[in-house]
């Protein structure tokens, strides 16, 4: 599964950075980060409007956002987060900290970069096994969706797959251009 | 059995106090001669309280993920004080029999606490003592931040149904008179679980429908799906909508405030949907970027009277998106004739509301630390109790 997992983040990542804006292949993409191993699940694919409407005008959040300090709420990625901030909990955006498992599952969000005004795919991916971390603990919205609509929902425990469904805290992962 | 225990350790009773006084000196014993003798206390037996049922003016409310302890909490509205608590695990949901007697909670467990063997049940409280009556296995369930509409019962309580995400989107079908799982049916790209008539249940769906499932003469379900009444990618229906089983009715709410009134049956009637923010004399709210304005929101924001067919609801000031945002005020509104008929401030900005179902009805507003006890009627704050972090909210008879 890890094999796989990594293929999908690589392949995606790859897509993201050559995509045109919009194009079909960028869907594509946003669901097999989403989702590795949701292929063979009747879960409805995720749509690339859901990652890509925030991007014209900017949003709420990214009017307030800010680009250094990817441990307060604020911080650009985190406008879909919620839950505690793995960068305060031992680890980064980007990795879980010591003792923890990366989910390889995750749900999909579209966060703006202040700096370049352009929208970023961004994958929510949880960090489980230990007791929740309790630090930091932020909840934003911005175009996240009810559950319902699982692939950009925020409040599922992404564990699935791991040794363990406890939650301990929440990566915001770059993927790429959602534009 | 207490009566006879009692007059048994008198004796014994009598025998310790005078062995207390001499060894205390000759001063003691005529110290106390002097004073006026209190009555020597009764011996007791350790019991438990009884239970006769959630009652009109209780409210239930479970604890919030791994923060806080999970478990479900009854107070009485009345008087603020705490009736009884139940153990559950974390992330897990509660439904009331119809006749507040017998409590379920949809929970998961793992052997070894936070791994091993996984097991997903539906505990069983009741009886005298609110006591323990067992389990039935379920095959999954959704973890998540609890949502009301993932663990409902039909009206007449003989169902129940169960919102697994595994994640595959399912409703497991539990006959809570049998004690077993009779079906679990798929709703793919679809999730919650809205009860109507006997055996049906309709479900919302990520394109703007609704899915409905019910069962036949031989009890076989099937599902199809309705029109598309919202548009999920700019306004979509909140999770956390209202739902009357036994009516059928279906209050869904979308974050910017647009009430969906849908009649549920094999085939539903869809009312002409009205804006909470219009009927407030406002312009409705949009997901305009910028547009701050009034809209719903919280965890819980929405509450049902069925009987005079009140809407309450948690109101914040806020930009698009903001749906999870405390309220600061509850809103009353006519659900019949989309009418404004009350604006109330709430001591603190709250993030569950609650109706009972009564004749005299209490309102309750949940922060994240307080209940605070309302008249639905006047606004006044009655009383407030302290509570832990809530995560959903129940009444008798919803």
């Amino acid at each position: 599964m890890n094999r796989l997992d990594n293929w999908g983040e690589r392949v995606t990542r790859r897509l993201a950075g050559r995509l045109s804006r919009r194009s079909a292949l960028s869907r594509l993409g946003a669901l097999l980060v989403a989702a590795p191993a949701f292929p063979l699940l009747p879960v409805q694919r995720a749509r690339a409007a859901d990652a890509a409407a925030p991007a014209q005008k900017g949003t709420d959040f990214s009017h307030a956002a800010q680009t250094h300090d990817d441990t307060a709420c604020n911080y650009w990625r985190y406008c879909g987060i919620d839950g505690n901030l793995c960068s305060c909990c031992g680890g980064s955006t980007h990795s879980c900290p010591p003792g923890s498992q990366p989910s390889p599952t995750s749900w999909i969000g579209s966060c703006i970069n202040p700096d370049d005004q352009r929208a970023y795919l961004i994958a929510y991916r949880d960090c489980c096994g230990p007791n929740e971390c309790n630090q930091c603990s932020c909840l934003n919205t911005d175009h996240a969706m009810p559950i319902y609509r699982p692939q950009a929902n925020n409040h599922i425990i992404w564990c699935f797959g791991t040794q363990s469904f406890e939650y301990h805290c929440s990566m915001a992962v770059l993927v790429g251009l959602a534009e | 059995m207490k009566r006879i225990a009692h007059e048994a350790n008198k004796a014994a009773i009598g025998v310790a106090a005078l062995s207390m006084l001499v060894a205390m000196g000759p001063g003691a014993a005529t110290r106390a001669a002097g004073a006026a003798t209190p009555p020597v206390l009764q011996s007791e037996m350790a019991g438990v309280t009884p239970f006769a049922g959630l009652s009109a003016h209780d409210v239930a409310y479970s604890g919030m993920d791994g923060i806080t302890d999970g478990g479900v909490r009854i107070i009485n509205g009345d008087s603020g004080g705490l009736v009884a608590s139940v153990y559950s695990s974390q992330y897990a949901n509660f439904a009331w029999a119809p006749d507040g007697k017998t409590l379920y909670i949809s929970e998961t467990y793992w052997a070894l606490g936070n791994r091993g063997t996984r097991e997903d049940v539906l505990s069983i409280y009741g009886g005298p003592t609110l006591a323990n009556e067992g389990e039935i296995t379920l095959p999954g369930r959704l973890i998540s931040d609890p949502k009301t509409h993932s663990f409902v019962l039909s009206a007449d309580g003989h169902y129940a149904y169960n919102y697994s995400f595994q994640p595959a989107p399912a409703v497991t079908v539990v006959d809570l008179r049998a004690r077993k799982v009779v079906d679990s049916v798929e709703i793919p790209g679809c999730g919650l679980v809205f009860p109507f008539g006997q055996r049906g249940f309709a479900s919302l769906c990520a394109d703007g429908s609704l899915a409905v499932s019910d069962a036949s003469a031989q009890g076989k379900y099937s599902v199809h799906r309705t029109k598309r009444f919202f548009d999920v990618m700019t306004d979509p229906v909140m999770d956390e909508s209202i739902g009357d089983p036994a009516s059928g009715l279906a209050l869904f709410i979308t974050y910017d405030g647009w009430v969906h009134p849908v009649h549920l049956a094999d085939t539903p009637k869809f009312d002409k949907p009205w804006s909470i923010e219009q009927a407030a004399g406002l312009s409705p709210a949009t997901s305009h970027v910028g547009q701050i304005t009034w809209r719903p929101g919280g965890q819980v924001p929405a509450a049902y009277e069925r009987s005079r067919g009140r809407l309450f609801v948690l109101m914040h000031e806020g930009p698009p998106w903001s749906f999870e945002k405390a309220g600061t005020e509850i809103w009353v509104l006519d659900a019949r004739t989309h009418r404004l008929l009350h604006r109330w401030a709430v001591p603190e900005s709250a993030y569950l509301v609650a109706v009972t179902q009564d004749a005299h009805p209490l309102l309750f507003a949940l922060s994240h630390k307080w209940l605070w006890v309302m008249s639905p009627e006047s606004g006044a704050v009655l009383r407030a109790t302290q509570i832990v972090t809530p995560a959903l909210v129940g009444v008798r008879g919803e």
